[in-house]
């Protein structure tokens, strides 16, 4: 075991779309889950460096072998180059945060708390887990909203719906470890959303030269449902030349795609609560990941717990590092037994 | 949040300590905790309980002894408190060094086959009554006797605690209950609240699991130890008692939905008071998934009025049988396999 003063505890939050890291010396990153390598030897000079990650990956994307290794927020099974990306953007996160193999603190100091989909099955766990060997000393996988709820001490009657790229995840928190009748996970998030997005752009705009990265940027400034608060207009080129274009309504019909799945799934977990604390819970419901900044969202999720006697939803206006927060809160408090026991 | 800060402490440190299990289990291989046989849940429970139930057995039959025949109610504080002093005493130096993993009813695939029924007072106990009249030890029989003909009709097994207008005490209907091996035990009574206005239907199990007495006892007394409360009320959990208390509360949860949903059709004003827990003496003693249903209010003049017809009673009945027959299909389904 390394000296306890150097010990460096790190919450993560591993999305499909972004993946942020906080760490116990304070240090916050956020980047973008992709990981590219150079295609060819061109690509490698022009670019001099073996790996790029996050942002920079995307923007180079034409010269690289791209992936996003965390598809509907979990690793792919089978895929080494993804396993491989995986462990890049992990040591790109800790190499964010401080941790280098010469520095002061190395992945033996290291002991990270990672959030995961809540439905999650057992074997991906175990492939995370080994795939993250020799990156950090000691590791602990959580269901994301339950690292969100942690970090907010929303323990107890309280729904949690963090809205990612992936996957849309709701727990219920009652007081205890959130077991599979607790926590639902839904593929309508982020991703189809944009997916549906591109589709109506297409269909109603032929001409024009439209792709998911343009329509994931759009989708993040204006996404709303319900009342537009403004014309949502963009730039895209048509036949070359860059044109504007209104997509008020296909915005609307895309986000709104996120609605009743979401409002189903999440009265259905409300009938399961408890009738006494069914209440409290739903007067308690916080609304997190990038999805919940969608304009209204919070509303229209109001008024459809209306039919069951109303509540109150609350989105984070900084969803960003909610979940990593989280996880670097349950890193802190677990006891150094039990982190002894969680070797990596 | 309504917790106080102290009480989010604990919660956390059970919380983190469940995901370390979790994690260790990941790390072990083994299914989740939904899954796994029953054979291990078992070994922990023997292994575990009997330091557990000792004393908690003798808390119960002073308390029975005491109580008498009088009354089917009693009031959420009187039974926790000496059973959980009692508890603490002697299990917390082994609640130290070992942790009970919580148990799954899933795990049971059980079947429901012998049903006792248990209509409320009777003989020289009527029960409540109505301004006309009518006592809750009567309709409780006639509608436990409706209830018993419809469960035989369907291939049930029916036994009764009490088929007259007799008082029968409530430890020998307990006793009955157990030496019968049913599966279920299902009680009868009609409400009487203060209120004349309000009518409503509730079903009550046993467990005093978030009985907030018991919570600040056990805290108070082991304000610094760690991670003992958390243990202690599973402990408490498993005696009060794991897979029945569980099986208790889905048989409660399938019987209030079909009463509030069967009756309200014919009754409009008719109020769901949900699924409680309370330690009634009956629940307590029975050995099986026990519940109590309260199916009306005599003290609403209307609902009394409606409680002495056949047809609201026949009502009653089929809304009962209606919840113990989902119950006792949802056991007889097909349970998941663990690996």
């Amino acid at each position: 075991m390394s000296n306890e003063s150097e010990i460096l505890h790190v919450g993560i939050d591993l999305g499909t779309s972004r993946s942020a890291i906080s760490a116990s010396n304070g240090e916050r990153f956020v980047v973008d889950s992709f990981v590219g390598w150079p295609a060819d030897m061109v690509a490698k000079k022009v670019l001099k460096r073996d790996v790029l990650i996050g942002h920079e990956a995307v923007a180079n994307r034409t010269m690289l072998d791209l992936h996003r290794p965390l598809e509907r927020g979990l690793l792919k099974e089978g895929s080494e180059k993804d396993v491989e990306a995986v462990r890049e953007l992990l040591k790109h996160l800790l190499r964010l945060v401080g941790v280098s193999s010469n520095g002061r603190t190395d992945a033996s100091n290291v002991r990270a708390v990672v959030g995961v989909p809540a439905a999650a099955l057992r074997t991906n766990k175990q492939y995370l887990r080994n795939s993250m060997k020799g990156i950090v000393d000691s590791l602990m996988i959580v269901s994301e909203p339950f690292a969100v709820a942690y970090g907010l001490n929303a323990l107890l009657h309280t729904m949690i719906i963090d809205i990612g790229a992936g996957t849309t995840d709701f727990c219920v928190m009652k007081g205890r470890y959130p077991g599979e009748e607790d926590q639902r996970t839904l593929t309508v998030a982020g991703d189809s959303l944009d997916a549906q997005l591109l589709k109506l752009i297409e269909e109603r705009y032929p001409q024009a030269n439209v792709t998911v990265y343009m329509v994931r940027e759009w989708k993040e400034k204006h996404s709303f449902v319900g009342e537009a608060p403004k014309r949502v207009l963009v730039t895209a080129p048509v036949k070359g030349v860059p044109t504007e274009l209104d997509i008020t309504n296909e915005m609307r019909a895309a986000c709104e795609t996120l609605v009743p799945p979401t409002v189903e799934t999440m009265l259905d977990l409300l009938s399961r609560v408890e009738p006494e604390f069914q209440e409290r819970v739903r007067n308690n419901i916080i609304l997190s990941g990038g999805g919940g900044l969608i304009r209204n969202l919070s509303q229209t999720l109001e008024t459809a717990l209306k039919q069951v006697g109303g509540g109150k939803v609350t989105h984070m206006q900084d969803p960003v590092f909610v979940g990593s927060d989280g996880g670097l809160a349950l890193a802190l408090d677990a006891p150094d037994t039990d982190w002894e026991k969680l070797t990596a | 949040m309504k917790v106080m800060g102290g009480q989010i402490d604990r919660v956390k440190r059970q919380l983190l300590r469940e995901a370390v299990t979790d994690n260790l289990d990941t790390i072990r291989g083994l299914p989740p905790r939904s899954l796994r046989s029953s054979r291990r849940i078992g070994h922990l429970f023997f292994r575990r309980a009997p330091l557990v139930i000792i004393p908690l057995m003798l808390a119960s039959f002073a308390f029975l002894s005491n109580t008498g025949i009088t009354s089917t109610r009693t009031p959420a504080v009187v039974v926790h408190p000496p059973a959980a002093r009692h508890v603490e005493a002697s299990v917390m130096p082994m609640l130290m060094t070992d942790t009970l993993e919580p148990v799954s009813a899933s795990a049971f695939p059980l079947s429901v086959r012998r049903v006792v029924l248990d209509a409320g007072h009777g003989g020289t106990d009527p029960g409540a009554s109505s301004i006309s009249n009518v006592s809750e030890k009567e309709i409780t029989l006639d509608i436990e006797r409706r209830l018993g003909t419809l469960l035989r009709q369907n291939g049930f097994e029916v036994i009764s605690t009490r088929e007259n207008d007799r008082l029968i005490p409530l430890r020998e209907r307990a006793r009955l209950a157990n030496g019968s091996h049913s599966d279920i035990f299902v009680s009868i009574h009609v409400n009487s609240i203060p209120h004349p206005v309000n009518h409503g239907v509730e079903t009550y199990y046993l467990g005093p699991t978030n009985d907030p007495t018991l919570t600040k006892l056990a805290a108070a007394e082991n304000g610094t130890s760690g991670y003992a409360l958390a243990d202690l009320r599973k402990l408490l959990d498993g005696v009060y008692a794991d897979v029945r208390r569980d099986e208790s509360q889905r048989l409660a949860t399938a019987v209030q939905h079909q009463l509030f949903s069967g009756l309200r059709g014919v009754d409009p004003g008719l109020e769901n008071w949900g699924v409680k827990r309370a330690p009634f003496i009956v629940l307590v003693a029975t050995e099986m998934p026990a519940i109590l249903a309260e199916v009306g209010c005599l003290s609403n003049e209307r609902e009394a009025e409606m409680l002495r017809s056949g047809t609201y009673r026949q009502q009653i009945a089929q809304a009962l049988f209606h919840g113990i027959h989902a119950y006792a299909s949802a056991n007889d389904a097909p349970q998941k396999k663990g690996t």
